[in-house]
């Protein structure tokens, strides 16, 4: 006997099955490949904190033993500056002199993030670098290039005790995504005043 | 159909951008650059490929009611298997990919080829079918962005081709270029290009 395949108990048992088969086999690869993702995810994280605190010659081998070997202390901040075990602000001691503070925002299409390193005066922008989930190659895309990045160094934050907003050419083509990094390069450094105050 | 035609002929008669006009949302969105282009072009002649291959092997159980449905969730469990698979293990790729995995899925020449080819044939010609479309489909791509990066940005997958000379001599950039308009504009001159050199494409010629 064959089985009409157009008839509505066939449809919902292909459906059912389809589906199943679909999410058994996207929650194995998950699973399997999670351990896998992580180690790459950690790995481009250290890569991008030493890299904005200007660290030389690191490249995606040795950014694990390059990060054992520069960063000094990994603290989290309260609002109010102070070191605690629970505070949700994370900061990185590299090499005992630069603090490098993460970001996070939004651009166009979705979520921009990256790291910005201070020097040891607490006012001094030392490096930053930038990355996005879905910015448009070659417009917002350009804020995880080189050039657009190299304009943070040496910039001041801090003058006379008051805040002031950093001054860099933003890029044309792509408004919105610069001023998602606008808003999450000033925000940033709002939240981890305190803490570069103290010093 | 034998294979070289099913492979060759969607880079020229049957281009699925140029002659079917499939794809274009994508062709605007990636080509500013050449690399972007080229990565675009890979992962969906692979996907176009293997989505097609599948598909053909289903087809006889497909119910006709739902075969819009299928298709999608096996072109975006293939597409999201890759993903995973570059993050694991070739994470710059995947890197640059990420941008792309939703254009992928959406891309109309998958599903148009599902439509058209695989529901129909059986899986050897549909993987080639899949695989001559994704090439026809790149071709255009990196034709595209070869130009919008060479007027827009004066580069080559990001290395600069002219000399310093030239910009002090007072060539400028094309702003223009990196632009989307200017992609549908480079679009429309190859489909020019293409039909003058065959008549037999236009409509009027064509009995």
């Amino acid at each position: 006997m064959k089985r009409d395949i157009n008839s509505n108990g066939y449809i919902f048992l292909y459906s059912t099955l389809l589906v199943v088969v679909v999410a058994v086999l996207l929650t194995a690869a998950a699973l399997w490949l999670q351990p896998y993702q992580q180690r790459n995810k950690d790995n481009e994280q250290r890569l991008q904190i030493l890299k904005a605190a200007g660290i030389k010659d690191v490249d995606k081998n040795n950014a694990s033993e390059r990060f054992e070997q520069h960063c000094t202390a990994s603290l989290l901040l309260d609002e109010k500056g102070n070191v605690t075990q629970d505070g949700a602000l994370p900061l990185y001691v590299i090499d005992d002199e630069i603090r490098v503070v993460p970001m996070k925002g939004n651009g166009l299409w979705g979520p921009i993030w990256g790291y910005l390193a201070v020097a040891a005066d607490g006012k001094t922008v030392v490096g930053a670098t930038f990355d996005h989930k879905s910015e448009t190659p070659g417009l917002g895309g350009e804020i995880t290039t080189e050039p657009f990045q190299r304009q943070f160094a040496g910039k001041r934050f801090m003058n006379n005790g008051r805040l002031v907003p950093l001054e860099v050419d933003a890029i044309s083509g792509a408004t919105k995504t610069s001023n998602g990094v606008k808003e999450m390069v000033n925000r940033t450094i709002q939240q981890y005043a305190p803490y570069f105050e103290q010093r | 159909m034998n294979a070289k035609k099913l492979l060759i002929e969607p880079l020229r008669k049957t281009n699925p951008v140029t002659v079917l006009v499939l794809g274009i949302c994508s062709c605007l969105a990636v080509t500013a650059k050449l690399k972007p282009a080229l990565v675009m072009g890979a992962s969906v002649t692979v996907v176009t490929a293997f989505s097609n291959l599948i598909i053909s092997l289903l087809r006889k159980g497909i119910p006709s009611r739902i075969r819009i449905i299928v298709q999608l969730v096996v072109v975006a469990t293939l597409v999201i298997l890759i993903d995973q698979f570059l993050k694991a293990f070739a994470y710059d790729v995947s890197k640059q990919l990420s941008v792309y995995v939703g254009l992928i899925i959406t891309n109309c020449i998958i599903m148009g080829r599902l439509e058209a080819f695989a529901l129909s044939h059986g899986p050897g010609e549909s993987f080639l079918d899949g695989l001559g479309n994704g090439l026809g489909y790149s071709l255009i791509l990196v034709i595209v962005a070869f130009f919008r990066e060479l007027l827009g940005s004066g580069t080559l997958l990001g290395y600069p081709i002219f000399p310093q000379s030239f910009y002090e001599a007072g060539y400028q950039n094309n702003g223009l270029m990196i632009l989307p308009p200017m992609a549908l504009i480079v679009v429309g001159i190859i489909i020019w290009i293409q039909r003058s050199r065959h008549p037999e494409m236009q409509e009027n010629n064509q009995k």
